[in-house]
């Protein structure tokens, strides 16, 4: 299991592992993509396969794809879907498309585990790093994952924000700066939360420079930087203006993220908040709600310099538990990032609590819902009681994680107290 | 106190711990906490204002006032200034006192500490900002015992780490400073200011000479024998140095139990505790004390509360169609709804007709459904009721007064003005598959390739009564039939309003589950539970009202039974009884329990007091996985392992890849039970039992011989084998309660199954004992004890799966017979010799800390 050579052939096998399980899974179980369509576990408002095709029908017509307040996705999503042959005679090439996108993802995390950035960056680096995974176990682990199976079989267009964001951490790690700032804002143009990632990636990003061209004032970068994201951004709203002839998409998309104005319940903890508030403290607590979401981005970006790989892994997983609209497919994201620390994984305390607490959620969670939605004996404060077990679970190995990587640290600046126990006096 | 009550909050242990620190506090800190408390109390009146009076006012200090300088910290402005300031003041204080000493805080706070800080304050305040701000409190104290812990922290560890930034740590108390001046209102930041300096001042050194000599203070106590004389003294030999930054040595209570190696073998008792306490308090729950009375919950449904006006020249209508009816005994299905669709035109209802054809186990059920709708006089056809009648009923005998009795409500509802709910009636060929498929068409969750869709459509169903009347004679009492599919169940209040029509207005009997006579006592209600609880586990459908149930349409079946004087007409007036009550409904019924046992038909348990005994069962699952998980955590050296011994590095792969396999593989029991035609069931059945003795056999040989696991392996495919096991059954609990306890209780065996390497009678005393408890073995045993033929029993659970989306297959072959299959492997299981396993360990032994 110790990073040993991955072999081209090797990572071919797993690509046409994961490619073929899915293709299996699309074509031998016909109802299956539609019934994962239609969890609320998969599919929000803001990613939803169903929605989309509701867009594209708009799209086609000449309707703003806007009206009617289905759709909540980014307008240049409709393009390229149009650009494929109709899903509904030859849905083959969207499961491709999606398989693609999948595999896309998985590879860029193989170069980010294979860069060894997790184990030493610029400023630090782990005692323990010897003991790491491939790439290839972390792409296996990724790909075979049931939570990023069942989104590409539910298609959400998550996967696209996820390949993105694991596409601008990897050119990041490669030292290529534009790149990285590019592929952000794709991620930011296409589910804006991306956003609040800019600034670990801007640190990694300026760990990372190629010795040839490195910039060393950190203002300079950090300005060119943040003008090419503004740049990629404006370019891609200027042809969202152009493509729907209006501003529309951008209260439709982003306002739709900021005011939470649809309240389909997920699995996040938003929705029910929402619900049962009353209409005069709406505005306060969407502000606190995204205040509490955006402020981890500065503390950790500080607490944790010397690795900003960790503080993307860990905004990772705190989005996946506090974002407005969250769904599994992000909640996998942050489980692929996790494996890169396998050097820190003997100092994580609660990972058999962690594991079962995830799984017993997946269970319980659509046993409530069907309790509520179908047979009627339950009601909306089971599910919610659940998503408040899956936040629990996914909050603790945030935690977790978070210790562990200080403790590492910690262990550098202190060799005395290498494997004592601390406690708090 | 504060630190008592805040401990109370916090349960009697905490309490305790607080009361135990309050009665440590040593002297001086006492004595300052006792002056602060009387002051306050002394303030409290209002005839001398003790404020003015011993408040550090710049202007009023002069010669005759220097008192001024010494009474103001234990003066405070109100009650929360005091408790703010105690609950700060005495953790610091406590421990300045029991490093220095007695004597020396008293002479230090008696003496410098409160007049240098207040002689700075007064010099700023007075001569340099020209101002007269009084200030009163402990908190400059508070600072001056911050400031000297801080430089002590920084000589210590001088800097604390934030990204790439060093902050000296002696900065802290500054940050609490601002802090304190900006969220507390009134707060004199010159005065804390003036104290922090001191403060600082006095952990650098610049003030020891301030203190007295120590030899004068052991002269003095040697003099008075103060350490003889007062409690609680700190005698200047007694303090002890370096309290700071030092760890305590061991834990406190349950850090040191967790450590403790005993801690490991309290599993296995409190799995089997949670089992008992699971199945005792199921056979405590028909007592009195435990079930409840069932009560009307919806008020508008007022069962029993209309005349009812069903009999006289009814009674001939019904004999006629009867007579209709008994001609058509033998007519083939379309011949009969020929018929049955004359005669309901003919009394102007709406009609339809469907046609299905189910494939199972090779065998085909079609036939076609004919239904007529009543539309509402006073409706707008958005809610409607069903009175469905099987053509044959669940055991294939004719509804032979049924039918009839449909056919003549149809009229009688027909001649009345007071629906309000579309009333349909269906008639359907056989019990099960025929509603299955109307229910599902009405509802559009039809697969349309074997069932039509209906041409005729009402509103929605808010309720549905099936009548099974296939007896000729005069009945005594009505059997009420509720269980629906994968034991859901209809709302209680649907059962309660029948109950109280048939009992309570017309006097009829009613029964449930079979319980012919019922005396309500301990066993007859224990009987009828379990019987109740057997029906729900199997999950299948027990009469036409089945397949509405799933649909949130509740729905009970009506079986009049024994021998009496009570005629159709009494039935009937059951019936219209019933749907008087439905028609009142506001909403659809909600407010009674969707989830109880009937032990009686006025008596149950409703969720909350029942669910406890199936999550016990299941958690004691969860308990073992997580007991199993820390020991093989734990190095192996079986028992005698110290607290210290370091952890070992789990090996997870092979485990998770059995596990993994074993749950793979579930999916061919579920294939070919569910596909093999009717004929082959029975020979495949009995093959698949043979393979499954032998497969745990083949597993753990393979296992041996190309992997040789050790015995922490085998730990851990038991670990993820129950942890799955407690999983699913937790999750099953809250849909099919019944059938979770079931499992969870033929399964429990499975928690206590270990390897036995040196006992081979052991190994295969466990194994003889799993193959008895295995699903093939059970499945087989119920059908014997039942009487029924495998094969039947076989085809009706294919028949379920295919037809009524019954899981109960699911759940025996993709949960139980896993972890079977994982717990059989166990048993079998020969550990590799602990020498050579621990040398592989040693190599990937690291310090881990445990779990």
């Amino acid at each position: 299991m110790d990073g040993s050579k991955v072999t081209l052939g090797r990572t071919a096998g797993l690509y046409a592992g994961a490619a073929v399980l899915r293709l299996a899974l699309f074509t031998l179980f016909p109802g299956l993509p539609d019934l994962l369509t239609g969890r609320v576990e998969i599919s929000t408002p803001v990613t939803s396969f169903k929605r989309l095709q509701e867009g594209l029908f708009l799209y086609n017509h000449n309707v703003s794809p806007y009206d009617g307040g289905v759709y909540h996705q980014a307008p240049l999503l409709l393009p390229l879907f149009s650009l494929l042959p109709s899903f509904a005679t030859l849905p083959i090439f969207t499961y491709l498309l999606y398989i693609a996108v999948d595999l896309a993802s998985a590879s860029a995390l193989i170069k980010i585990a294979d860069s060894g950035e997790a184990g030493s960056s610029a400023l630090f680096t782990s005692p323990r790093r010897q003991k790491r995974w491939s790439g290839f176990i972390v792409a296996a682990v990724f790909l075979f994952n049931p939570f990023t199976v069942a989104t590409c079989i539910g298609r959400s267009t998550s996967v696209f924000t996820t390949a993105a964001i694991l596409h601008a951490i990897a050119k990041a790690v490669a030292g290529a700066p534009f790149s990285a700032m590019v592929a952000i804002s794709f991620a930011s143009y296409l589910s804006m939360y991306p956003l609040l990632l800019l600034p670990p990636l801007l640190l990694l990003c300026y760990d990372r420079q190629p010795t040839s061209r490195a910039v060393k004032s950190g203002y300079q970068f950090a300005t060119t930087n943040i003008g090419v994201v503004i740049a990629v951004l404006g370019a891609l709203f200027q042809m969202s203006y152009f493509m729907t002839g209006s501003w529309e998409f951008l209260p439709s998309t982003y306002g739709v993220q900021l005011t939470l104005s649809d309240l389909t319940p997920n699995i996040g903890l938003w929705w029910y908040f929402f619900i049962e508030m009353f209409d005069s403290f709406r505005s306060f607590f969407l502000a606190v709600f995204w205040l509490h979401l955006s402020c981890y981005v500065g503390g950790l970006s500080i607490r944790i310099r010397r690795q900003p790989l960790v503080v993307l892994t860990l905004l990772l997983g705190l989005f996946a538990i506090f974002k407005p609209y969250p769904s599994i497919s992000d909640a996998s994201l942050f489980l692929a990032m996790v494996p890169l620390y396998r050097h820190v994984f003997p100092l994580m305390r609660y990972t058999f609590v962690i594991a079962a607490v995830i799984m017993y959620t997946t269970f319980l969670g659509p046993a409530f819902y069907h309790l509520w939605i179908y047979a009627g004996s339950g009601n909306a404060n089971f599910f919610y009681a659940i998503t408040l077990v899956w936040g629990l679970g996914l909050s603790l190995l945030v935690c977790d994680l978070t210790f562990a990587v200080l403790r590492d640290e910690w262990e550098v600046e202190r060799p005395e107290m290498v494997g004592k126990d601390i406690r708090q006096i | 106190m504060p630190s008592i009550s805040f401990g109370a909050l916090l349960g009697n242990n905490s309490n305790l711990r607080a009361r135990s620190y309050v009665n440590r506090l040593p002297l001086f800190t006492r004595a300052v906490l006792v002056a602060i408390v009387v002051f306050w109390m002394v303030g409290v009146q209002s005839v001398w204002d003790l404020r003015a009076w011993g408040a550090l006012v710049p202007d009023l200090v002069g010669i005759s006032s220097l008192y001024r300088l010494n009474t103001y910290p234990f003066i405070h402005l109100n009650f929360f200034h005091a408790v703010m300031n105690i609950l700060a003041l005495v953790p610091l204080l406590e421990r300045f006192e029991s490093e220095h000493g007695t004597l020396t805080s008293l002479a230090l706070f008696f003496g410098p500490f409160v007049t240098i800080p207040s002689f700075m304050y007064l010099f700023v305040e007075k001569v340099i900002l020209r101002a007269n701000t009084a200030v009163m409190g402990a908190s400059i104290w508070v600072f001056l015992l911050l400031g000297i812990e801080a430089i002590r922290t920084y000589k210590l560890n001088p800097y604390l780490v934030v990204g790439t930034h060093n902050i000296p740590t002696w900065t802290s108390p500054l940050a609490i400073l601002l802090c304190v001046a900006a969220l507390v209102p009134s707060s004199s930041f010159l005065g804390h200011l003036c104290g922090l300096a001191v403060g600082y001042f006095c952990g650098l050194g610049y003030l020891k000479y301030l203190a007295p000599p120590e030899k004068i203070l052991r002269w003095i106590e040697g003099k008075l024998n103060l350490l003889g004389r007062l409690p609680h003294y700190v005698s200047v030999d007694q303090k002890t140095y370096g309290r700071f930054g030092v760890l305590p040595s061991s834990g406190t209570g349950a850090l040191r139990l967790r450590r403790d190696p005993r801690m490991l073998k309290v599993p296995p008792y409190l799995s089997l505790l949670c089992i008992l306490v699971g199945v005792v308090w199921l056979f405590l729950l028909p007592l009195n004390e435990y079930s409840r009375r069932t009560y009307i919950s919806e008020n508008a449904l007022l069962p029993g509360q209309v005349h009812t006006y069903f009999s006289g020249s009814d009674q001939n209508v019904f004999r006629a169609y009867k007579h209709e009816v008994n001609g058509l005994a033998d007519k083939s299905n379309i011949e009969v709804n020929d018929k049955l669709e004359s005669i309901v035109k003919g009394l102007g209802l709406k009609t339809a007709r469907q046609n299905f054809t189910y494939q199972s186990a090779g065998r085909v059920y079609s036939g076609e459904n004919l239904y007529a709708i009543l539309q509402a006089p006073r409706g707008d056809a958005t809610e409607a009721i069903v009175l469905v009648g099987a053509w044959k009923n669940v055991k294939g005998e004719l509804n032979r007064n049924g039918i009839p009795l449909i056919l003549t409500l149809a009229r009688y509802f027909k001649r009345w003005s007071l629906w309000s709910k579309d009333i349909i009636f269906l008639v359907t060929p056989d019990s099960i598959a025929g509603p299955q498929a109307w229910v599902d068409a009405y509802h559009d969750a039809h697969d349309s390739s074997r069932v039509n869709s209906l041409p005729l459509k009402s509103g929605l169903l808010q309720g549905a009564i099936a009548i099974d009347y296939s007896q000729e004679t005069r009945f005594e009492s009505v059997h009420i039939v509720y269980d629906g599919i994968n034991g859901q169940l209809p709302n209680l209040d649907l059962i309660n309003s029948v109950v109280s029509i048939a009992g309570g207005q017309m006097g009829i009997g009613v029964a449930i589950q079979e319980m012919w006579h019922h005396n309500d006592q301990y066993p007859d209600r224990l009987r009828t539970m379990l019987r109740g609880m057997l029906k729900q586990g199997l999950g299948r459908a027990s009469g036409p009202h089945s397949a509405f149930i799933p649909y949130h349409v509740d729905a009970v079946t009506l079986q009049p039974f024994g021998d009496g004087w009570q005629d159709e007409m009494a039935m009937g007036r059951v019936v219209e009884g019933t749907f008087r009550s439905l028609n009142n409904l506001l909403e659809h019924l909600h407010q009674s329990f969707f989830f109880y046992l009937l032990m009686q038909r006025e008596r149950f348990v409703s969720i909350g007091t029942y669910l406890p005994s199936a999550m016990l069962v299941a958690a004691n699952f969860t308990i073992m996985a997580i007991a199993l998980w820390v020991k093989s955590g734990h190095a192996e050296g079986e028992g005698d392992s110290k607290p210290n011994t370091p952890a070992a590095e789990r090996d997870l792969f092979l485990p998770l890849g059995v596990i993994t396999f074993v749950q793979s593989i579930a999916v061919i029991p579920l294939h070919l039970f569910n596909h093999a035609p009717s004929s082959a069931l029975t020979p495949t059945f009995l093959l698949f039992a043979a393979l499954n003795t032998a497969l745990p056999h083949l597993i753990s040989h393979y296992l041996a011989t190309y992997h040789s696991p050790s015995t922490q392996q085998y730990h851990l495919i038991k670990a993820f084998s129950l942890l799955l096991l407690g999983m699913f059954l937790s999750s099953l609990a809250t849909l099919n309660f019944s059938l979770a306890l079931l499992i969870g209780l033929l399964a429990s065996p499975l928690t206590f199954m270990r390897a036995w390497p040196g006992s081979p009678v052991l190994r295969y005393a466990c194994t003889i004992l799993l193959n008895a408890i295995s699903p093939t073995a059970v499945i087989a045993a119920g059908a014997v004890y039942w009487g029924l033929d495998l094969g039947t029993v076989l085809e009706e659970a294919a028949f379920g799966w295919d037809v009524c989306g019954m899981y109960t297959p699911v759940v025996v072959w993709c949960v139980w017979w896993p972890a079977w299959v994982a717990g059989s492997v166990v048993v079998l299981g020969r550990p590799k010799a602990k020498e050579s396993s621990s040398q592989g360990k040693g190599k990937k032994a690291e310090g881990k800390k445990d779990l």
